[in-house]
C-alpha cells in the first residue's frame, strides 16, 4: 500500500467520527439530551489527553483531574464575575465572598473580569502547573510508578487547599451561580445547540492538534521513550524535555476540557479535582485503548454514555460502579491496548485471512537473508 | 511535663496503628514489586469482619482476630491468584488493578452491608485508662502499641530465621535466579500477599474500635501506610517501623500546632520531595532494580 | 598527552562502585578514523569504560576528553550529540516500533521537541539505504520485536549509522549471533573503516582477527597491553591475565 493510502486509511476514521459529532443537534432537538451529550463529549476531550502522556509517552497520570479543575476554576471565575449585578452583595463581590466576610475582591480575581484572559489562563496556567511538576519530576529520573504517585498526591494537595481556601475558591460548595458563556457576540446556554457545537468543535480541533503531534517525529520520539526511555536518550533527545513538552500539553488540553465542563454544568467544584474522576479518566482510556487517541474517545463515550443511561434507575447505578471496576480489572489483565487494540487485531487477522494465499509468512527468517549484506 | 508525656502517648498510638496498616503494604512491596492500592480496602474489609462477627455471632474483638486475619489473608491469596500473578512484568498495570479490586470491593460492602457508619465495640476489659508516667492513656490504645510490636517481631522472626524467609530474601534480591535454583517463586509471592493481606485485616480489625467503620476508611490508610512505606524504604522492615514512629508523632505535633488540612497537605507534599530525590527510603541504601 | 590527531583521551580515568574499583587509572586515546578492539578477561571494565565514555556512569576522578574538550560534566545527550554513540551489549531498540520508525528516530541530527514536531516523514530515502546496508530492507514494517536476535544487533548497528556520531563505541556486536551472520558483520565493519571512528568491545577473537588494526587489553580496570593482534598474542602479561579462561584465541 502507498503511504498516501496508509494515511488516508489511518485519517478516515477521525474524519468520519468528527463529521458524526457535529451532525448530531440535526437529529436531535431536545435540550436536555445535547445537554447530556456535551458533558459526554467533554469527557472524550479529557481522555484525549490522558492518552498523549500514558497512551503515546508512557507517564501515568493519576491526577488528570487537577488540571481539569484549574480550567474548570478560571472559566467559573470569569462566569462569576460575569453575574456581578445579580448574585452578589455590595461591591460586586462574588456571594461566598460577602459570606467570608471578604471585603475586596483579591488581586488573582480581578483579571477575571475579562473573558479572553479567563480562556488564556485555563489553558496556560494547567499547562504551566504541569510544566513545572514534570520538570520536577523528569530532570530528577522520576518514573512509572512513582511517578504516578507523585501526580496523584499532588492532586491531593491541590483538591485540599482549594477547600480550605474557602474565602477565595468557595471551598467545599465550589463555585455556582454563574453567568452564561459570552464569546465573539455570541451567549452559549448550557441547554442549547450552540453549547453542543462548541465542545463538539473543541473535540474535533483537540483530536487533529493531537494526532498530529503523535504522527510528527516528535510523537515517534515520546512513543520511543515509553518503550526504552534510557535507550533515547544515548541518540541525543533530552528526554525529560520531551516528557514536560507531551505533559503540559495533555495538560492544557485537560484544562479546555475543564473549562468547557464549567460551561456545561454551570459551576465548578473541588469535586472536579477528585481521586474518583480521575479514576474515571484512566478506565475510560484504558477500556478504549490507551494507544489511539479515537479508542480514548470511544472508551470515554462508551463508559460515561452506559453510565448515564443506567443513572435513570437507582438500584442498577449501584451495581454500576461494581460492573465497572470489574470490567476495568479485566480489561487490564487481559486487553491492555483496550477494544481499539481489540479491533485493530481484528482487522489484522481478516486483513491476513484474505491475504491468504498470496504471501504465507511476513516475515523472512534470518538464514535466507539476502546477500546483499555482505 | 504531663502535657509532653500525653503528647508523647497520643504519638505512639497514631505510629502503632500506622505501623500496623503499613506493615502488610510495606512486605508486599518489598518482596513483590506491586504497590497495592487495594490495600486500604483489605483493611476496611478487616473492620467490616469485626463488625460482622461481632454483630452476628457475639464473637468479642479479641476473640475474632485469628479469624479475621484467616479470611483476609484467604482474600488475598484469591486475589493474587486471579490478578496479581498475571501482572508481575507489568508494574503500571498492577496499580491499575489493584485500585480496581479497590472500588469493586468498595462498592460490594456498600451494596452487602450498606452505606452507613458502622460500630464495633472495644473488649470491656480494655476498655479504661491507665496512668503512663502520670498521663493517662487508654489500655485498649496501649493493646494495640504492644500487638504492633509483637507483630512486627513475629514478622521479623519469620523473614530472618526460617527457610520460608530465606527462600522470601532469596526471591526479592532476584527472582529468576531462586527460580533456578528450585525455589517457588510463584507460591513465596502468593503467600506473602496473603500475608500481607492478612495484616491489613487486623489492622483494620483493630482500629474499628477507636473509628467509625465506613466503605470509604480505606482510602485515608493507604495514603498513609503508602507514606511510611516510602519514606522507610521498601527493603527494610526496622526503616517500617521507624518511619511509623516518625510519622505517628509528627502527625500528632502537626494537629496539635496547626489546622488539620494544612498538615496533611505539608505531609503529602514532603513525600512528593522524597521520592522525587531519595525514592529508596530513608533508611533504606539500594532499592529493587 | 593532548594531540591533535586523538579523537578521544581518557586520562587517569576512574570508576568506584561503593569500594570496588571497576575502571581504576584509565589511560587511553583513540585517533581519528582507527578501528579499535578492546578486549579483556570478564570483568576486565571493558562495558564500564564505554559507559563512563557515554556518560552511563559518572566519572569519580580522572579525564576524559572529546576533539580536546572535556566531556566528564556532560549528560548523556549531549555528549550523544556532540558526536559519540553507543551500540549496548543487550541490543536494545524500541520494540514496539517499526524498523523504519526505530531508523527515523536514530537520526537525531536536529534533537529539538519543537522542530521535530514538524516532520511527519516520508521523504527520505535514508531509512531504505541503512535497511539495506545492514540486510532489513524486506523488514521495514515489521516490529522491531518480532525480528529475530541477529537481526536485532543489526537494526542497532543501523541506528548508530542513522545518528552517524563520529565516534561509535560497540559493546559486543556478535554477542548471540551465527557464524554466518558474525562474518556478515565483520564485513560490514570493514566497510564502515575510514568513515567512522569505531571502539568495539569483543569476546570472539575470531571477529576481533578480522576486523582489527590495533587492539588495547583491558585488565583489572586498567590498560594491560596495546598494539597488533601479533604483538598482543606475544604478550606475557596478556598471556597471564587470559589464563584460565581458555587463552587467548579461543574465546
Amino acid at each position: 500500500m502507498t503511504p498516501a493510502g496508509q494515511f488516508a486509511i489511518r485519517f478516515l476514521p477521525y474524519l468520519a467520527f468528527c463529521v458524526a459529532i457535529l451532525l448530531v443537534p440535526q437529529f436531535i432537538d431536545d435540550a436536555f439530551l445535547l445537554n447530556k451529550y456535551a458533558r459526554y463529549l467533554v469527557f472524550a476531550i479529557l481522555a484525549v489527553a490522558l492518552c498523549l502522556s500514558w497512551g503515546y509517552a508512557g507517564i501515568l497520570n493519576l491526577g488528570q483531574a487537577t488540571t481539569f479543575g484549574i480550567g474548570s476554576y478560571c472559566m467559573a471565575m470569569s462566569l462569576k464575575l460575569g453575574t456581578v449585578p445579580v448574585h452578589t452583595g455590595s461591591e460586586g463581590l462574588p456571594d461566598f465572598m460577602v459570606w467570608n466576610n471578604v471585603t475586596e475582591l483579591p488581586w488573582f480575581w480581578a483579571p477575571f473580569h475579562s473573558t479572553t484572559f479567563a480562556i488564556i489562563a485555563g489553558v496556560l496556567v494547567p499547562a504551566l502547573f504541569a510544566a513545572l511538576l514534570g520538570w520536577f519530576m523528569f530532570r530528577g529520573r522520576v518514573t512509572g510508578v512513582y511517578a504516578a504517585i507523585i501526580t496523584l498526591a499532588t492532586m491531593v494537595v491541590v483538591n485540599l487547599l482549594i477547600i480550605d481556601q474557602q474565602r477565595y475558591t468557595g471551598g467545599f460548595n465550589g463555585i455556582t451561580d454563574l453567568a452564561q458563556f459570552e464569546a465573539a457576540g455570541f451567549t452559549f446556554d448550557a441547554y442549547s445547540a450552540s453549547t453542543y457545537y462548541l465542545v463538539a468543535g473543541c473535540l474535533c480541533l483537540t483530536l487533529f492538534v493531537s494526532y498530529a503531534i503523535t504522527r510528527s517525529k516528535t510523537g515517534l520520539i515520546l512513543q520511543a521513550i515509553r518503550d526504552q526511555e534510557d535507550r533515547v536518550r544515548f541518540f541525543g533527545y533530552d528526554v525529560a524535555l520531551y516528557k514536560v513538552f507531551v505533559f503540559a500539553v495533555s495538560a492544557g488540553i485537560a484544562g479546555v476540557a475543564g473549562m468547557l465542563y464549567t460551561i456545561v454544568m454551570e459551576f465548578a467544584s473541588p469535586t472536579f479535582l477528585g481521586v474518583p474522576l480521575s479514576l474515571s479518566v484512566v478506565i475510560w482510556v484504558a477500556v478504549g485503548g490507551r494507544q489511539s487517541l479515537l479508542g480514548a474517545v470511544f472508551g470515554a463515550l462508551i463508559v460515561t454514555g452506559t453510565q448515564g443511561a443506567l443513572s435513570e434507575s437507582e438500584t442498577f447505578l449501584e451495581s454500576w460502579t461494581l460492573i465497572m471496576g470489574a470490567l476495568f480489572v479485566l480489561v487490564v489483565l487481559f486487553l491492555p491496548k483496550g477494544l481499539a487494540g481489540a479491533c485493530e487485531l481484528l482487522v489484522q487477522r481478516f486483513r491476513s485471512a484474505a491475504a491468504d494465499g498470496k504471501a504465507s509468512e511476513p516475515r523472512t527468517p534470518v538464514a535466507t537473508q539476502p546477500e546483499s549484506a555482505s | 511535663m504531663d502535657l509532653v508525656i500525653s503528647q508523647l502517648l497520643t504519638g505512639l498510638s497514631i505510629a502503632s496503628i500506622l505501623m500496623l496498616v503499613a506493615l502488610g503494604l510495606a512486605i508486599i512491596y518489598g518482596v513483590t514489586g506491586v504497590i497495592n492500592l487495594a490495600h486500604g480496602e483489605f483493611v476496611m474489609l478487616g473492620a467490616y469482619c469485626a463488625w460482622f462477627l461481632q454483630s452476628q455471632f457475639g464473637l468479642g474483638l479479641i476473640a475474632s482476630l485469628i479469624p479475621i486475619f484467616l479470611i483476609l489473608a484467604l482474600f488475598g491469596w484469591v486475589i493474587e491468584t486471579l490478578v496479581i500473578r498475571h501482572l508481575y512484568n507489568r508494574p503500571l498495570d498492577t496499580i491499575l488493578a489493584t485500585w480496581g479490586i479497590g472500588v469493586m470491593a468498595q462498592q460490594l460492602i456498600r451494596l452487602t452491608a450498606g452505606g452507613e457508619l458502622r460500630y464495633v465495640e472495644m473488649p470491656a476489659a480494655l476498655s479504661r485508662s491507665v496512668s503512663v508516667f502520670g498521663a493517662s492513656e487508654s489500655a485498649y490504645r496501649l493493646f494495640i502499641l504492644a500487638l504492633a510490636l509483637a507483630l512486627f517481631a513475629v514478622t521479623w522472626y519469620l523473614y530472618r530465621y526460617t527457610s520460608f524467609g530465606l527462600k522470601l530474601r532469596a526471591v526479592t534480591q532476584n527472582r529468576d535466579i531462586a527460580s533456578s535454583f528450585g525455589v517457588n517463586s510463584g507460591r513465596i509471592y502468593r503467600a506473602t500477599f496473603a500475608y500481607g493481606a492478612g495484616i491489613a485485616g487486623l489492622a483494620g480489625a483493630l482500629v474499628s474500635p477507636l473509628k467509625s467503620v465506613s466503605p470509604e476508611m480505606g482510602t485515608t490508610y493507604v495514603v498513609d501506610a503508602f507514606m511510611v512505606v516510602v519514606l522507610g524504604g521498601a527493603q527494610s522492615l526496622f526503616g517500617t517501623v521507624a518511619s511509623s514512629g516518625i510519622l505517628g508523632e509528627l502527625s500528632a505535633f502537626l494537629a496539635f500546632h496547626s489546622n488539620d488540612t494544612i498538615a496533611k497537605a505539608v505531609v503529602l507534599l514532603a513525600i512528593v520531595v522524597l521520592i522525587r530525590f531519595r525514592p529508596q527510603g530513608l533508611f533504606s541504601t539500594r532499592v529493587r532494580a | 598527552m593532548t594531540n591533535s590527531q586523538n579523537l578521544l583521551e581518557l586520562e587517569n580515568a576512574t570508576v568506584a562502585f561503593g569500594g570496588f574499583l571497576a575502571v581504576s587509572g584509565l589511560d587511553f586515546c583513540v585517533t581519528k578514523g582507527e578501528l579499535r578492539c578492546l578486549i579483556g578477561p570478564n570483568g576486565a571494565g571493558k562495558t564500564t569504560a564505554l559507559d563512563l565514555i557515554c556518560g552511563k556512569t559518572p566519572i569519580s576522578s580522572g579525564m576524559i576528553r572529546f576533539e580536546g574538550r572535556p566531556i566528564d560534566h556532560l549528560k548523556e545527550y549531549q555528549i550523544s550529540r556532540i558526536g559519540i554513540g553507543r551500540k549496548f551489549q543487550v541490543p536494545s531498540v524500541f520494540r514496539e516500533l517499526t524498523v523504519r520508525e526505530n531508523l527515523r528516530i536514530g537520526n537525531s541530527r536536529d534533537p529539538g521537541v519543537f522542530g521535530n514536531l514538524w516532520r511527519f516523514g516520508g521523504k527520505t530515502e535514508e531509512p531504505e539505504r541503512l535497511a539495506e546496508l545492514v540486510g532489513l530492507q524486506d523488514e521495514l514494517e515489521t516490529a522491531a520485536a518480532h525480528l529475530s536476535h541477529g537481526q536485532t544487533q543489526w537494526l542497532e548497528i543501523a541506528l548508530i549509522l542513522a545518528q552517524d556520531p563520529a565516534l561509535i563505541l560497540m559493546d559486543e556486536p556478535t554477542a548471540g549471533m551465527t557464524g554466518q551472520e558474525t562474518r556478515k558483520t565483520a564485513d560490514l565493519f570493514n566497510r564502515l573503516r575510514g568513515q567512522h571512528t569505531l571502539m568495539v568491545v569483543e569476546h570472539d577473537m575470531g571477529f576481533v582477527r578480522d576486523i582489527a588494526e590495533t587492539i588495547s587489553v583491558m585488565h583489572q580496570g586498567k590498560l594491560l597491553a596495546e598494539g597488533t593482534l601479533e604483538e598482543i598474542s606475544a604478550d606475557e602479561a596478556v598471556r597471564e591475565a587470559y589464563l584460565g579462561s581458555g587463552g587467548i584465541g579461543h574465546a
